[in-house]
């Protein structure tokens, strides 16, 4: 099929891969707000895999005689109410809200890019019950929708996962689908069918490669969603049990004694937005570094 | 590029966020506006009221409107002792089976009519009739008769001897109400206050009434109850002078007024307590030696800091608290904390590798923090403990509290400690959560409920702690003390263990 030219083949219309990652990551770091927000990311992400290593108290020890000490030497957060150095904590609570979220976010990007291809390409009947299957998802509130489901689960970190991942497939499969939508009817997806190609194939080989800076972004995003939502969760009590150091959690408990140990709440708070923001201006500018990368596609 | 820029929930934020501050605009305009300044005006901090009818109330701040307006027949006082209300007097029979009390001449109703023996008779047939489905049918199955022996004199005969008469007789709910009133909910009382305008989710405002009984009192001209929904508000309240007096204090709450200029605390010892109980019919509670095995891995004084900060009474595992001077006893020497021998009692029991158990709780005061010192006291002994917390009407709906096999339960305060024994650690007994059963301990709970020897009695209930610190069911780790705070415009008032039955007839304010 000649109607396959080059400039419509994704392939041929992108630089090597691993030349592309590099310059999305210097366009993110060219601008000061996705440069620090990727920074946050990535120090995050590299206290949940070494922080828990490294802190000097186990996050659930309880040192009777340190019980409700402001922030100093030997507690740089503080303690809680319970004799618990909070600074432990956070950092042992990274790893949690962080392994869960990113996660629940990678499943749910996994089953949402599948059912956006598959109802996108499909179209009819299947597209359409699916669809509709998402809009009344989606009608609820995310956080009406996880209650109904962990009242229903039970509260553990299992539930919180699944949670994640039904909340969020139907907002990933959206945005596939829309671009699939646009892609479909193309050149170089005809070609593949006329050649023989099989759905797998051509759903992801031909096709999927077109939605991943749709999918990147909102992958992104989602997984800031995840991170307040699994902290909701842990606030309003349904989520992680103790004495698990989740961030929602530590917030919770600490409320009650914000008069007299406020720093027991305000590090976790503070975590939490740090974390939930600097998420945000990544996927921000990792959006801007994709469009960028887009308009300067031959 | 997705174009949908704003997901359903970033949609969603701006109307909730409008509509909150609307709505706290609203409800600022509504509810915060100044008490009517008056120097006789007593405001108390309280939650909102539901029930009003005396034989249904059961919130402490039902309790208090109901011990404004009504009177008991016999009260209990701020040391927990038995005191004259109606009653001016009393006698019972050397058999102990008859009781016969001399009511005061002077009280009268709100709307105008004597209060006689005919409406305390009344009273307590309806408290007491099968078919009412009251609370307190039970607590009186054991009355056979109740008479009016005089215009103003009323019999009680009794089916069998109860040392504890005269405290089920100042139950909560025994407030006397006119003879032939079905519904009470009139706040047709003999109180010391009478209801003004009842608006039960903002205010209760209530004024003295002129003709009570006790010359001199109310001290106060109006009782106003302004309704808060949470503590913390109601704290701001008596700190910026809205309130005057506040109760059932959360410890923090009550330590952050600490330093507070103008405002007196009160820390009152109660026998209200948390109890720790492992199901005593099945494994592996069947073998005491479990229980024994946490009783020695747990550190008391740790528990009473951290979760109490150091407040309140230590526990000894039994529901016999330091409340009860005659009875309590600290004779019996409860074992210190050896984790080689709860250790090796847990290996004695089968479970050398140690033992996974699932503690649920109730998400209420400060149980969570109690079970997570516990797990990790226990973990030192080869405990391995999950804790589930779960919403209060979860834990204590449809009885699930009674079938778990390990879990926290909130005991509230009595005024005598029978009623444990009866309801929470006989035999079938109906709140029976740790299904103990022990012919021996059983044996004692029934001599002292019914014994009126006090030697005998004494020794029963030393005989009852005994039990239950050797091959007992239940950890009580500490008592909960009751805190509350007044401004220091507030004189003579005295808070009880049940903060509702504090008296307020006494109350004063100076300038």
């Amino acid at each position: 099929m000649t109607a396959a030219s080059a400039a419509d083949t994704p392939g041929s219309a992108v630089p090597a891969a691993g030349r592309r990652s590099l310059l999305i990551l210097r366009r993110l770091f060219a601008r000061p707000a996705s440069a620090v927000g990727t920074s946050i990311v990535v120090l995050f992400l590299l206290t949940a895999a070494f922080g828990p290593m490294l802190v000097p108290y186990g996050a659930n020890q309880q040192i009777v005689a340190d019980a409700r000490q402001a922030p100093g030497p030997n507690h740089w957060f503080g303690t809680d109410n319970l004799g618990r150095d909070v600074f432990s904590r956070v950092v042992s609570g990274a790893r949690d809200i962080l392994a869960l979220a990113g996660l629940g976010t990678a499943l749910a990007v996994v089953s949402g890019t599948s059912l956006g291809l598959l109802s996108g390409y499909a179209g009819g009947w299947f597209d359409e019950v699916l669809m509709r299957v998402f809009d009344s998802l989606l009608a609820m509130p995310a956080l009406l929708l996880s209650l109904l489901l962990l009242g229903t689960l039970g509260p553990s970190r299992k539930s919180v996962l699944l949670v994640i991942v039904v909340v969020y497939t139907p907002i990933v499969a959206r945005v596939v689908r829309s671009v699939v939508l646009s892609v479909k009817s193309k050149g170089f997806v005809e070609a593949a069918r006329v050649q023989g190609a099989g759905l797998p194939r051509i759903l992801f080989w031909e096709i999927l490669p077109s939605t991943l800076p749709a999918l990147a972004v909102e992958a992104a995003l989602r997984f800031s969603y995840a991170i307040f939502l699994v902290a909701s969760l842990g606030f309003l009590g349904v989520g992680v049990q103790p004495p698990n150091p989740d961030w929602g959690l530590m917030v919770k408990e600490a409320r009650f004694f914000v008069s007299q140990v406020p720093w027991a709440m305000y590090f976790p708070a503070g975590a939490i937005a740090v974390v939930v923001v600097g998420v945000n201006l990544a996927s921000d500018g990792l959006k801007r570094a994709l469009q960028s990368d887009e308009l300067e596609a031959p | 590029m997705p174009k949908e820029s704003l997901r359903p929930e970033q949609r969603g934020l701006p109307f909730v966020l409008t509509i909150v501050m609307l709505a706290g605009l609203l409800l600022s305009a509504c509810g915060g506006g100044a008490v009517p300044a008056s120097e006789s005006t007593l405001r108390i901090g309280y939650d909102p009221i539901v029930q009003t009818d005396p034989a249904l109330i059961s919130s402490d701040a039902e309790v208090s409107l109901a011990n404004a307006v009504y009177d008991y027949l016999v009260d209990v006082d701020a040391s927990n002792q038995i005191a004259p209300r109606l009653a001016t007097s009393w006698q019972i029979n050397q058999d102990g089976l008859t009781y016969t009390f001399q009511l005061t001449e002077n009280a009268s109703f709100h709307d105008g009519s004597a209060l006689t023996a005919e409406d305390v008779v009344y009273t307590f047939n309806r408290l007491r009739a099968p078919d009412s489905g009251f609370a307190t049918v039970d607590l009186y199955a054991n009355v056979v008769s109740v008479e009016a022996t005089g215009e103003y004199e009323v019999t009680f005969s009794l089916q069998t001897t109860n040392p504890f008469f005269l405290f089920d007789l100042s139950d909560n709910h025994a407030l006397i109400v006119k003879a032939g009133t079905e519904d009470a909910s009139d706040f047709n009382g003999s109180g010391p206050f009478r209801v003004v305008n009842f608006s039960p989710e903002d205010r209760i405002e209530l004024a003295a009434n002129p003709d009570y009984f006790i010359e001199g009192q109310p001290g106060v001209a109006n009782l106003i109850y302004i309704v808060f929904q949470d503590r913390a508000a109601a704290v701001d309240a008596l700190r910026t002078g809205q309130v005057d007096i506040v109760m059932q204090l959360p410890t923090p709450l009550y330590q952050s007024l600490e330093a507070e200029a103008g405002i007196d605390r009160f820390d009152v010892a109660t026998n209200a307590f948390p109890v720790v109980r492992l199901r005593a019919d099945e494994p592996p509670g069947d073998d005491p030696r479990v229980m024994q095995a946490m009783r020695l891995a747990i550190d008391r004084p740790a528990i009473l800091e951290l979760v109490q900060q150091g407040m309140g009474a230590m526990g000894r595992d039994t529901p016999v608290g330091p409340l009860y001077p005659d009875l309590y006893t600290e004779e019996i020497p409860l074992p210190e904390r050896d984790l080689e021998a709860a250790r090796q009692l847990l290996a004695d029991a089968g479970y050398d590798e140690g033992l996974a158990l699932t503690l649920r709780l109730p998400e209420a005061q400060n149980f969570p923090d109690l079970a997570v010192v516990l797990k990790e006291q226990l973990s030192e002994a080869g405990f391995d403990i999950e804790v589930s917390v779960e919403p209060e009407g979860v834990y204590y709906g449809e009885n699930g509290w009674l079938e778990a096999t390990f879990g926290i339960t909130g005991w509230g305060s009595r005024p005598y400690p029978q009623f444990y024994l009866d309801v929470m650690m006989v035999c079938g007994a109906m709140w029976n959560e740790a299904h103990f059963c022990d012919d021996e301990f059983d044996r004692w709970a029934q001599i002292a409920g019914t014994t009126t020897d006090q030697d005998e009695q004494v020794q029963a209930y030393y005989e009852i702690q005994r039990i239950l610190i050797e091959r007992g069911p239940i950890l009580i780790p500490f008592f909960f003390p009751q805190l509350g705070a007044a401004r220091e415009h507030v004189d003579g008032f005295e808070m009880k263990a049940f903060p509702g039955r504090s008296d307020l007839r006494t109350v004063t304010l100076s300038q």
